[in-house]
């Protein structure tokens, strides 16, 4: 296994390499003219004459032929430079190292609230099969899907922030800020609800949480459909192997055959779908960024997509990349560890 | 029985009469975030509202005025030479945020140093027009040197040896004597009068701030010398030093632009020359999304929000907000076209006028262009797509400004929505070609503004009623591929808006009708021609030269008249139809008091305001 794990990742390099590449060859293809707008702020573009554009074209570089820009930025990336984001307004480097913190607490804490209530509320649905309880998680799960995320999103503002003023939006209260960013809070891991415990503020941990809460909430929403109904369908589908009525004519207990011998095997395409759900929640979700108007990639790279901001997009692509190929190298090795069948080499 | 009342008592009265929410900071919520904070760079309001409270002006409009000056960084000033110099008292005991005091030196330092940077997307165009009559840094080089700036450069951008002496001899010539500090004050030497000065140099106009000479150099700006002054001209906005750095003598200290959050935070400076601000803390958060800015405000977590138009009626009536409006900006949006289209537009069709398209030159003829501006429920769209916040035009010259008339609303050519007009003139369009053959045309407008794609989808209406013939589609194109095609004169027509940069007709009137103002430019060869050639009608002269004319006449009533006769010949001639002058409103918290309107700020000066429930 150690040696399929290299071997994996010694891929990598690679794989960033080829994804740079077409992307960085697509953006090209729209020519400088179209990539000009990322270096304009459509409201100062009304002032400018078209020397004026004609010289800004000239002054970030635009008109070099593409393999002179691709070899500039692949040699900056090489010397730990990304370039400059025009959306992040910042270095590349610095625009992403700012973010992920923020996004991968938010990942961090709604792994459980979603893999645990999705995978448990498909087990029970399952296992009351045609019950009322099964048809009252169905039609849960049809809501939940068909319904818009970015509205769910807005209720969950409305209810908690407007009417109860219980779960503010943002990353931190405005109090919370001044301690935050005072040389006395010691950054240790940069997810700020543990740096907190570590510098033994209780207040600013329990108000991260807050403002945790909401995007977990409409995270867990768009979620817990989706994998609900894998999971019931995988553990109908084991309940209905012959070991399972085996088990079941041996006299085992009901509880002891769903737990030990249908959980188990049930959970292996389960695996496949929460591996690709989490590695989604680490390139942040747009929707809830926006809404509750928290720190966070996905909203950021969408931003620079829009704006053809070529650095931003090619270092969003570097992480992006280097989380798909990680995550399902660990995806790979859940398998390994749950299904005794699967041998890695 | 009896606590508890009590205690419900208190609960209901904290709901009732609900405290002031951090009495000593104000929250704006915006949209977006500073392009720059160096004052020669930034030219959106954003950047400019942060810069308006941190550094300073030598002088400010009075109030609410935008013709009347107060002093602010000068005690006084002078006008000479019949309007050639201005010579400017320069206040002392002022002191910057880091300690320095305000020096003559220091507002010398600062206008060189905008004059050299001339960042080729920036504001500094209007200090060059002002001191020499040429747009920009390059081009009086050019002038003077009779070589363009990339010519003395390699490809590596290094300055090629030959040049070397011609340019330091240049600034020592040309760009240092504009502004001389002589004792305590600083004079300023224009090549001719020119009328709207002040308005360049007053607060609201971030490239005229006063920079602390000492500190920019210590963190890399240019060093105030004549060598290698070259270096420092129109660079990259992230390679300023002051980009996310400012030391202004404000009432404000900036203390951090936070990026991730599209958040400025500044605080109280409280050895500020005149009495501190009332405010203690500020925080300008862009905050994106519609929703989230009104729960904020709702919630009184914002004190300010920026509201879209078309939500303006979710916070009228919202209990602790107050709507104030209508405000008069100074903000014209038009309709205008393009008088020879790009050959290799996508969005003229055949290129013929064989009813599957359109021709080039198909907007030089008068007569459809005047069908298009009689194609426009002008009322109509105030009333309902902008909620009643705008006002009709005559042309784009704003009320507010010298030679604005309202009476030219009545003149016969003035743009009114007539349908009879529009059928008539597009029989007589191309000798009644376009008529029996009918045309078809592509309207673009950048998805997201909806205004625009109303407006263009109102006038597809209406020319398509007139004749079955008549094709216009209407579509939207993300901002890159609009950019493009506006710039390769690829739009049959575009709706275009102008914020001005001064409060001063020529910035309207040069910038949509002489053939080489912003928009002017953009309206073809055909166009530009029209405006360039002299005509009998106006004397013998071209409009461009009655615009040039306009612009260096100092008796008012005189300037007012010229301003009058060009109006007359673009409402005559058809060159576009003002859409509408918006009116802006302002949506803040009830408790915040202290603010009056001045359509020149960028966004808010928070000295004026305070946080108090009566």
């Amino acid at each position: 296994m150690t040696a399929y794990i290299i071997r994996r990742l010694l891929l990598l390099p690679l794989i960033l390499f080829g994804v740079t590449l077409i992307i960085f060859g697509m953006l090209q293809l729209l020519g400088p003219d179209k990539l000009l707008a990322a270096y304009v702020n459509p409201n100062v573009f009304d002032k400018l004459s078209n020397e004026e554009l004609e010289a800004l074209k000239e002054k970030y570089g635009l008109n070099d032929p593409m393999v002179v820009r691709y070899a500039k930025w692949l040699n900056g990336v090489l010397h730990g430079d990304l370039g400059w984001s025009v959306v992040g307004k910042t270095y590349v480097k610095d625009a992403l190292l700012s973010r992920i913190p923020y996004t991968a607490e938010l990942a961090l804490y709604a792994i459980f609230p979603v893999v645990g209530v999705g995978v448990w509320l498909g087990i029970v649905s399952a296992v009351h099969r045609d019950k009322f309880l099964d048809q009252a998680i169905r039609i849960f799960a049809v809501v939940g899907w068909s319904f818009p995320d970015f509205v769910f999103g807005l209720f969950v503002l409305m209810i908690f922030y407007s009417w109860l003023g219980w779960l503010p939006p943002g990353n931190y209260s405005d109090w919370a800020e001044d301690i935050i960013k005072s040389p006395n809070f010691h950054h240790i891991t940069h997810i700020l609800s543990i740096d907190a415990l570590l510098n033994g503020r209780v207040d600013i941990f329990w108000d991260t949480i807050r403002h945790l809460i909401g995007p977990i909430m409409t995270i867990s929403w768009l979620w817990w459909a989706y994998l609900l109904r894998i999971t019931r369908s995988s553990m109908l589908e084991v309940l209905n192997k012959e070991y399972i009525r085996t088990a079941r004519a041996k006299g085992l207990d009901e509880r002891v055959v769903i737990n030990k011998h249908a959980k188990r095997n049930a959970l292996i395409p389960v695996t496949t779908v929460g591996g690709a759900m989490i590695i989604n929640l680490f390139a942040g979700t747009v929707i809830v960024e926006v809404i509750f108007n928290r720190i966070g990639l996905g909203r950021f790279v969408a931003q620079a997509a829009t704006q053809l901001d070529y650095a931003a997009i090619m270092g969003g692509a570097l992480f992006y990349s280097t989380i798909l190929v990680l995550g399902n190298l660990i995806i790979d090795v859940t398998y390994a560890l749950i299904d005794p069948r699967i041998r890695l080499g | 029985m009896k606590k508890v009342l009590v205690f419900l008592l208190m609960v209901l009265a904290t709901l009732f009469f609900a405290a002031v929410k951090n009495p000593d900071t104000i929250v704006d919520a915006t949209i977006g975030e500073p392009d720059t904070l160096d004052p020669h760079q930034a030219y959106d309001t954003a950047s400019g509202e942060v810069i308006y409270n941190v550094y300073e002006n030598l002088i400010q409009y009075k109030g609410e005025s935008l013709t009347e000056f107060e002093p602010r960084l000068a005690t006084k000033w002078e006008v000479l030479a019949g309007g050639k110099v201005y010579k400017f008292y320069i206040r002392k005991g002022v002191k910057f945020h880091n300690g320095n005091p305000l020096t003559p030196e220091d507002v010398e330092y600062s206008f060189e140093r905008g004059l050299i940077l001339d960042p080729s997307d920036g504001p500094m165009w209007m200090l060059w027009e002002a001191f020499t009559g040429y747009p920009s840094l390059e081009s009086y080089v050019k002038a003077k040197l009779g070589v363009s700036w990339s010519e003395m450069f390699d490809e590596n951008g290094n300055l090629k040896p030959e040049y070397h002496d011609k340019l330091v001899e240049f600034y020592k010539l040309y760009i240092d004597p504009l502004v001389q500090v002589a004792g305590d004050t600083v004079i300023f030497t224009l090549a001719k009068p020119f009328g709207p000065f002040l308005n360049l140099l007053a607060q609201s106009a971030n490239w005229a701030a006063i920079l602390d000479k000492e500190w920019c150099i210590s963190i890399g700006c240019w060093d105030g010398k004549a060598e290698g002054w070259w270096k420092y001209h129109d660079i990259r906005k992230e390679e300023s030093p002051l980009y996310a750095k400012m030391n202004g003598t404000g009432p404000f200290k900036f203390v951090e632009w936070d990026r991730s959050q599209q958040k400025v935070i500044l605080e109280r400076n409280e050895s500020y020359w005149r009495e501190p601000a009332k405010i203690k803390k500020v925080i300008i958060w862009g905050i994106d999304e519609w929703s989230t800015r009104r729960a904020m405000l709702e919630k009184g977590d914002a004190d300010i929000a920026a509201v879209p138009t078309q939500y303006l009626p979710q916070v009228e009536g919202m209990e602790g907000v107050t709507v104030i409006k209508p405000l008069p900006t100074l903000i014209v949006t038009s309709l205008h076209f393009n008088w020879t289209i790009n050959p290799n537009s996508k969005y003229i069709g055949s290129g013929k006028l064989d009813g599957e398209g359109v021709p080039p030159d198909f907007f030089s003829d008068e007569h459809v262009r005047r069908a298009f501006i009689c194609a426009f429920n002008y009322d109509e769209f105030i009333e309902n797509v902008m909620h009643g916040l705008g006002r009709r035009l005559p042309t784009d010259l704003p009320e507010g400004l010298l030679g604005f008339d309202e009476a030219l609303l009545d003149d016969p050519n003035a743009p009114r929505f007539d349908l009879d007009c529009a059928k008539e003139e597009l029989m007589k369009a191309w000798d009644g070609k376009v008529w029996k053959n009918g045309f078809k045309l592509i309207l673009l407008y950048n998805t997201g503004n909806d205004v625009r794609r109303t407006a263009a989808e109102m006038i597809k209406t209406y020319i398509e009623a007139i004749n079955p013939r008549f094709h216009i589609e209407v579509r939207g194109v993300e901002w890159p591929t609009y950019l493009d095609a506006m710039r390769h004169e690829m739009l049959p027509a575009f709706i275009i808006g102008w914020l001005a940069d001064f409060p001063d007709p020529h910035n309207f009137i040069f910038t949509y009708y002489g053939s080489k103002g912003t928009y002017g430019s953009r309206q073809g060869e055909n166009f530009r021609k029209f405006v360039s050639t002299p005509t009998p009608e106006l004397g013998g002269k071209s409009l461009d030269d009655l615009i040039a004319q306009a612009a260096s006449e100092t008796n008012p009533e005189k300037r007012k008249e010229l301003y009058i006769e060009i109006q007359k010949f673009a409402m005559k001639h058809a060159l576009g139809a003002p859409l509408y002058q918006g009116m802006g409103f302002r949506v803040q918290r009830t408790w915040v008091k202290g603010w009056y309107y001045n359509p020149m700020r960028p966004g808010d000066d928070y000295y004026i305001l305070y946080k108090s429930e009566k």
